[in-house]
């Protein structure tokens, strides 16, 4: 029923756009993935990891939309197949009065760190996708733009804050605020820094606990109104000099659990104590160099290091990655239209009671793109 | 083990050479409305430089820069200016997109020269363009359909005709899209309700050229820039031009060089 609800929107979508100018773009993932767990196979699979397919009507000079439906194997889809939504939105270009900007509204990219212009370049994720920091398309509202003389970009935008997989029953009471700002401090230095104010406040996270005396009899009721507090950061730099780029990122989310007590609006009990569990870290650190020997062949090496809770010893791993690209295909503006990724990842945890595990990872990318009723 | 070590450094060799190996060689690409200057000098620099190999294609403005960001060319030629997202993504890379302005340029606005239509105001080709007037009677002309004839969007002289005269408006969707300004010249010469809009090194007797605003474009009122849709047109490079690209672009500059681009219809910098 879901998918045939897609499949609706996707052709209301092209008959709404039928009479505007149109990008059709798809795009497939065909990977092979060896995956072992202390020397054991605990994977070795051929899937569609990943397919896309993007509508971008062009309405006016000014107005822009982008539609895509992701697509992916799935065993847990009668059909095999699963299906999402990414992205739904509409860029208004000089909306806002400031020059090279533009207002976006629906379903569109989480302007945090580097995921909103990672182009996988290794098959695995964005650090902030990988260790579930934001999710990489949320429905808000922003503005972006570059800054004068194309010397960095920013953006501000709230968010409801859930990703793209939830809306409606499911959706959180606060909204997400979110900056970025990158500058190109001159060609090939860029430093960029992000941060979002996420915060979470559903009527699950509501509790009602009943006091009881030594005889079992209650003598008070309090309801406890539980919030969850984010504070996420990420900065970033990265240098790019003739076929050597180095990008490296460094990402913290601090989380607060706060209860209120209804019956006196305190956070905090008599003793000063918080009424729910720790506050918590999280700290990623992320290198990732690449080499482009030649307009075919691009080699990628990555160092994760993800540290979950930085007042737990040994919860955190760190993962090595190397990889090559080799480019079959690229269009006219030379962007990748046909390549194979091949990559080796192994994740080493920290604690010694917990296994090693590694991948390698062959995939074919195919991008193919048209433009509809051109102007 | 001596042969597979001879092996992979003549693979490796193999594999790097090209990124060094472009001795006196130039690549150019990119803008349609640039291509004939740039052909024109390129051939005369090579008939006194017999040493230099000049490859120049076309391709379109937005070509022309996204092949000197991939460092794919020496020189990428363009009608418009780079954007500011086009300067921003370069400067990301590591590309210093570097503009050298090599001619001044008008866009013609031509019809079929049966058409008694002499002059057109910038509001009227935007009532054209947005297809709010579809008749030349509408215009003091014979009673014929108006037959759009435009640019694909990669084009550069789209974009400045977008800028200088639809100035954010929608094109009409019935325009003909057409891929080169010969193109559109040869279409124009063969279609009698025709009209559309060419670099002025492509005007010929078999497309009439109407006055815009009442000014004519000459070389004069593109330089003094009182004809309405002027330009200036571009060779990028990826930093101040160095080596062959730099000599390349000073002959083009030179007096011998800008003689070369009032022979192929433009207007010299100069």
């Amino acid at each position: 029923m879901r998918k045939l609800i897609l499949i609706f929107l996707l052709v209301a979508a092209i008959s709404t756009i039928a009479n505007a100018e149109t990008k059709l773009k798809m795009e497939l993932w065909n990977r092979w993935t060896y995956a072992m767990e202390d020397g054991d196979v605990t994977e070795n699979e051929m899937a569609l990891k990943r397919g896309y397919l993007r509508l971008e009507p062009v309405f006016s000079g000014n107005i822009k939309g982008r539609f895509n439906l992701d697509f992916f194997s799935d065993d847990g889809a009668l059909d095999g197949v699963g299906m999402k939504l990414k992205y739904a939105y509409l860029d208004f270009s000089n909306f806002v009065p400031i020059k090279d900007s533009k207002l976006t509204v629906g379903l569109m990219k989480t302007y945090f760190g580097t995921i909103y212009d990672w182009s996988y370049q290794t098959i695995a994720k964005d650090p902030a996708d990988k260790y579930k920091f934001v999710s990489s398309t949320d429905y808000g509202l922003g503005v972006s733009g570059y800054l004068p003389n194309g010397y960095g970009t920013y953006a501000v935008a709230a968010y409801n804050g859930e990703g793209y997989k939830k809306t409606g029953g499911d959706l959180n009471l606060d909204m997400n605020y979110l900056a970025n700002l990158r500058v190109y401090v001159m060609p090939g230095v860029t430093f960029g820094g992000s941060y979002m104010k996420k915060t979470k406040n559903t009527d699950d996270l509501i509790e009602k606990e009943v006091f009881l005396d030594n005889e079992g009899t209650a003598i008070d009721t309090v309801i406890f109104n539980d919030r969850e507090e984010y504070s996420l950061m990420s900065g970033m730099a990265k240098l790019a000099f003739g076929p050597l780029k180095i990008t490296g990122q460094y990402l913290l989310k601090d989380i607060s659990y706060l209860q209120e007590n209804e019956n006196d609006g305190n956070y905090f009990d008599e003793d000063g104590d918080s009424y729910k569990e720790e506050d918590c870290t999280q700290t990623v650190v992320s290198i990732m160099p690449q080499f482009k020997l030649n307009n075919k062949i691009d080699f990628i090496a990555r160092y994760d290091m993800n540290d979950p809770n930085t007042d737990v010893d040994d919860d955190g791993d760190s993962t090595i990655l190397l990889g090559m690209n080799y480019h079959i295909l690229r269009d006219s503006k030379n962007k990748p239209k046909l390549f194979v990724q091949a990559n080796y990842e192994m994740t080493t945890p920290e604690a010694d009671d917990e296994d090693e595990e590694s991948a390698l990872m062959v995939q074919l990318r195919w991008i193919f793109s048209e433009k509809i009723n051109a102007k | 083990m001596k042969l597979r070590i001879i092996a992979i450094l003549t693979i490796i060799a193999l594999l790097v050479t090209p990124m060094f190996a472009r001795g006196d060689r130039l690549t150019i690409a990119g803008s349609t409305t640039v291509l004939p200057i740039a052909q024109a000098a390129a051939e005369a620099y090579m008939n006194s430089h017999p040493e230099m190999n000049i490859s120049v294609r076309g391709g379109g403005s937005s070509v022309g820069i996204a092949s000197v960001m991939a460092g794919n060319v020496d020189i990428g030629d363009a009608s418009r200016k780079a954007k500011t997202k086009e300067i921003a993504t370069a400067r990301e890379n590591g590309i210093d997109l570097y503009c050298n302005i090599v001619a001044n340029d008008g866009i013609a606005i031509v019809v079929n020269p049966s058409n008694p239509v002499k002059n057109l105001t910038i509001d009227q080709l935007q009532s054209i363009y947005t297809g709010n007037v579809q008749n030349w009677k509408e215009l003091g002309g014979p009673n014929k359909p108006i037959v759009l004839v435009s640019r694909d969007v990669s084009s550069g002289t789209f974009e400045v005709f977008n800028k200088l005269v639809l100035q954010g408006s929608t094109q009409d969707a019935g325009a003909l899209m057409l891929a080169s300004n010969n193109a559109v010249a040869t279409t124009i010469s063969n279609t009698p309700g025709a009209i559309g809009y060419v670099g002025l090194g492509y005007l010929s007797d078999n497309i009439k050229a109407v006055t815009v605003n009442n000014v004519k474009a000459t070389k004069q009122t593109i330089q003094d820039k009182s004809y309405p849709i002027s330009r200036t047109l571009h060779m990028y490079t990826n930093g101040a031009p160095k080596g062959n690209a730099k000599k390349f672009i000073d002959y083009i500059l030179s007096p011998e060089g800008q003689k070369i681009v009032e022979e192929q219809g433009f207007v010299s910098v100069r």
